[in-house]
């Protein structure tokens, strides 16, 4: 699996709005909910997993990437949310540099391959800073999917 | 040249398309009386880039490795399963590394001659890093490969 496979303009957001960690944790998670139709519930479990795994470390891997991550059985397949920010967001990265590009990454707890290869798939994506730049001057949805599609 | 197949190994990572191959894998198995191996790969070079690049942290890796494990157990354990419907033998390999050369390795090991794969996608992408495991499989393979569409039809006749 890579990110082609879930890349779904729907599930990309340009320009999140909010202006922290929490806030675009929260975007993210709203942006899933809306698209596919969960429950305010289902809604807050999606929310409380990723919470969790960030309480572990922090998700902002550097270079203006973060990539909050969960297991949670309340989606059916691996799920990916895109978002833009045009604030540079402070995500507790190593390299101490703001954060604009954020990946949600859900999967079912049985669907540890597939969870897996998309994370991996998302770090190699992002290696390129010509890359990189471009997601962050996106316009909107869709002309981020177009980026990947080249 | 192997013809008609004698020894067959398919690739099973649990997705859809991977069980379809699998299904395939064991009538083709049957027909031409060949040896069947099914195999998992781990991905434990996936998990170490992960680390590498700060996406997991280390007690993270830890679960995810125990979580693929478990994933590998199921999913041979279905092709067990699914081949002795059939009355085909086969032999179930759990591997760790990075899948195509891991895979690569089993099938000159084994002398294949047929790897069966599922879930070849369209190539949407000309960018390298967005090629998936599957598809370095089937660039790297040192024998024939055979791409089993995910097509309903397949389900429907081996169940029949």
């Amino acid at each position: 699996m890579n990110v082609l496979d879930v890349l779904d303009k729907d599930l990309v957001k340009v320009p999140l709005l909010s202006s922290d960690k929490h806030g675009i944790i929260v975007e993210l998670v709203d942006t899933l909910v809306d698209a596919r139709g969960y429950s305010p519930a289902q809604g807050d479990q999606i929310l409380d997993a990723v919470l969790a795994r960030e309480s572990l470390g922090s998700t902002g891997i550097g270079n203006g990437i973060a990539i909050p991550h969960a297991k949670s059985d309340v989606i059916d397949q691996v799920t990916m949310v895109l978002g833009i920010s045009r604030l540079p967001i402070d995500f507790d990265s190593p390299d101490g540099e703001m954060s604009r590009i954020f990946f949600l990454v859900l999967a079912p707890t049985k669907q540890a391959s597939a969870h897996v290869e998309l994370l991996a798939s998302i770090a190699r994506s992002c290696t390129s800073k010509i890359f990189r730049r471009l997601l962050e001057q996106a316009r909107d949805s869709e002309e981020v999917v177009h980026l990947f599609m080249e | 040249m192997g013809v008609p197949f004698k020894q067959i190994v398919v690739y099973v990572d649990g997705s859809e398309s991977s069980m379809t191959a699998m299904m395939y894998a064991i009538k083709l198995a049957k027909e031409h009386e060949a040896s069947l191996t099914a195999v998992y790969v781990i991905n434990t070079r996936a998990l170490s880039e992960l680390v590498k690049a700060g996406i997991f942290v280390a007690v993270e890796r830890d679960e995810y490795q125990r979580d693929l494990a478990l994933d590998a157990d199921r999913y041979l354990n279905h092709a067990c399963r699914l081949a002795e419907q059939k009355d085909v033998e086969i032999e179930t390999v759990k591997l760790e590394g990075t899948v195509h050369v891991v895979v690569k390795e089993l099938l000159k090991e084994k002398g294949a001659d047929l790897l069966v794969l599922g879930g070849i996608t369209d190539i949407r992408s000309r960018r390298e890093e967005l090629a998936s495991e599957t598809d370095r499989m089937m660039r790297t393979a040192p024998c024939p490969v055979l791409v089993v569409r995910d097509d309903d039809d397949i389900w429907y006749e081996f169940e029949a």
